[in-house]
């Protein structure tokens, strides 16, 4: 609650919560938000700038941009949360029994993590998406993969110091299983970090979603993504360009978003500022 | 010493190379059907006698394990097999690609390294003044919004205020330097201040890190200039974070690369790989993959070696 309320200090955070919240609404009541069917077409209203009809305009196709973008908000919340969340709950339990077993386990997972941090986010991601296909599930799947390890190296960090602690020992020494300290010792003394690195990581999932987006290999057409509306917008950018401006805008908004809310969290929750 | 270091760092590398040749290998025979299927597609005439054949070709027949090693023992000696599609040997077309994904990278990196380090300076210098308030809004948009958004802005800006601007496309650098600029100046601009964005916030945090230190303080009591203290006394030091997180970037600038030459119509790397990907390619998906990945892990090795050049103190174990 105090975190909350020093958070909430700050405009600027404010704004941000506000924003999130209600692009998280948006991709919950999507039908709710949109003024048009994302899909239907008009041929009588093409290429139209922003008006009061279309709020974002309207593509090739007479299709209302704003509604299509609700719709794309809605693929990227649910692709970008759903991917950092099992990237978050996998990566956690590699990092906690990484750093709390040691040797040649945790070598090992170090290892693989690195091999991983090798591949660049994108390329790893559009390597997963090549082999496997691109539906909405392989692309959660594709980048959950590229984020595990990421997480796993973070809480793995945090833990090796975690478990020097008296609290640890003692609890070892009543007899408490190594799981039981795992989860009830080690886990909440990491959870500060754990929550900066899923906001961060969240906000670079939205980016991977939407730089997969737009090289057509995230959710196959006609169901918009935010990235591949941009896509859709480059060959109309001398005579169209709201159809890039608005749908870009919004991932950045959201990406933006999420680090000032990302900075304001490590500056409250890390104990090293 | 220095040498040693190195062969060192090699070595170790060996394992995470060696690991990440294993991952693309299972990654690439996770996928249901082989290269002959791909081959064959959906229209298929050849007879089983035909296709036992092809598959004795390429050695699919063998076990998987036998398979592994034969595959091994090419690609480390640089034979990544034959493009599906085209016919070509896949090395010939990465390095055909390769200069026009370096020179984007290069360009971009040298952009964001300058901008960046200067804007970071004069952001910490400034600290909580107006200049910093804007600098600091400005890399908080850089490292929130999409590259290929920011570049279609771009492409919309210069397209209304420079007509006649060579926007899209691709002039070989041994045809016209110029024109291969003026080809290159917007993607990696869009690129470089991406990254820009990332070493702005470093090197500010890092600058103000060293600016706290007690030697800053004495050589400002010596009567050192503002100019010498800034630059020589401070940035120096401050210049290591810097370096680790064009490090990390790197990653970030190949991905970026992908993106940038898929809006800008450059025949590059990234070009290549999303291409391969639409038409199935595995051999150019997987060899590029793989060209990436070994060429960060050198690029790692480097970045550490720069380490030493800035800081005498950190140690090469």
């Amino acid at each position: 609650m105090k975190t909350l309320r020093r958070i909430l200090k700050k405009p600027l955070n404010i704004v941000a919560i506000v924003l999130i919240f209600s692009i998280v609404s948006m991709a919950f009541f999507p039908k709710f938000f949109s003024t048009h069917d994302p899909l239907e077409m008009d041929y009588e209203s093409i290429l139209e700038p922003p008006s009061r009809k279309h709020f974002f305009g309207t593509d090739q196709f007479g299709r209302d941009m704003y509604s299509r973008c609700v719709h794309g908000v809605q693929k990227s919340v649910v692709v970008a949360f759903s991917s950092t969340s099992i990237a978050c709950l996998f990566g956690t339990a590699l990092g906690l029994i990484s750093g709390y077993y040691g040797g040649l386990l945790d070598l090992l997972i170090m290892r693989v993590c690195d091999s991983f941090f090798a591949f660049p986010t994108l390329v790893l991601a559009l390597f997963i998406v090549a082999l496997f296909g691109n539906s909405l599930l392989n692309l959660i799947i594709a980048i959950a993969i590229v984020y595990t390890p990421i997480f796993a190296r973070t809480i793995r960090g945090s833990v090796l110091s975690v478990k020097e602690n008296l609290f640890v020992k003692a609890s070892k020494t009543l007899g408490s299983s190594d799981l039981r300290i795992m989860l009830f010792h080690v886990l909440p003394n990491v959870s500060s970090i754990l929550i900066v690195t899923f906001t961060t990581n969240l906000s670079t999932a939205f980016l991977t979603e939407a730089s997969l987006g737009f090289l057509g290999l995230s959710v196959p057409p006609p169901q918009p993504t935010l990235g591949g509306l941009v896509a859709q917008a480059t060959a109309f950018l001398a005579t169209a360009p709201w159809m890039a401006l608005f749908p870009g805008a919004i991932i950045a908004l959201i990406v933006l978003s999420l680090n000032v809310l990302g900075d304001a969290l490590r500056d409250l929750l890390d104990p090293k500022r | 010493m220095t040498l040693g270091y190195v062969l060192r760092r090699i070595i170790v590398s060996v394992p995470t190379v060696l690991l990440v040749v294993l991952m693309v290998f299972v990654a690439i025979h996770l996928v249901p059907g082989t290269a002959v299927d791909m081959m064959l597609g959906t229209q298929n005439y050849l007879t089983e006698d035909q296709i036992r054949q092809l598959y004795h070709q390429y050695g699919l027949d063998k076990p998987l394990v036998v398979q592994y090693f034969a595959w091994l023992k090419n690609t480390l000696s640089f034979n990544f097999g034959v493009s599906l599609r085209t016919g070509k040997p896949v090395l010939q077309l990465i390095l055909s690609r390769l200069p026009v994904t370096l020179e984007l990278a290069a360009l971009s990196m040298a952009i964001a390294l300058t901008l960046g380090i200067v804007l970071g300076v004069v952001s910490a210098v400034k600290r909580n003044g107006f200049i910093d308030d804007i600098i600091k809004v400005f890399s908080l948009i850089g490292i929130s919004s999409p590259a290929f958004w920011i570049g279609s802005i771009f492409i919309v800006l210069f397209s209304g205020l420079f007509r006649g601007f060579n926007i899209f496309g691709y002039v070989p650098i041994d045809r016209d330097l110029l024109k291969n600029l003026q080809s290159m100046l917007l993607p990696s601009l869009t690129l470089g201040l991406m990254i820009c964005a990332q070493i702005v916030r470093v090197t500010r945090a890092s600058m103000l890190d060293v600016l706290r230190q007690e030697y800053i303080k004495t050589a400002m009591a010596k009567g050192v200039s503002r100019t010498v203290l800034i630059f020589k006394h401070a940035l120096k030091n401050a210049l290591i974070p810097v370096v680790t997180v064009s490090g990390i970037q790197l990653g970030y600038l190949i991905g970026g690369t992908i993106v940038i030459e898929n809006l800008f119509a450059l025949p590059g790397l990234g070009r290549l790989l999303l291409q391969a990907v639409n038409e199935r390619d595995y051999p150019v998906v997987q060899s590029i993959v793989l060209f990436v990945a070994i060429m960060i892990v050198a690029l790692n090795i480097l970045i550490d070696f720069v380490y030493t050049l800035l800081d005498p103190r950190v140690e090469l174990k």
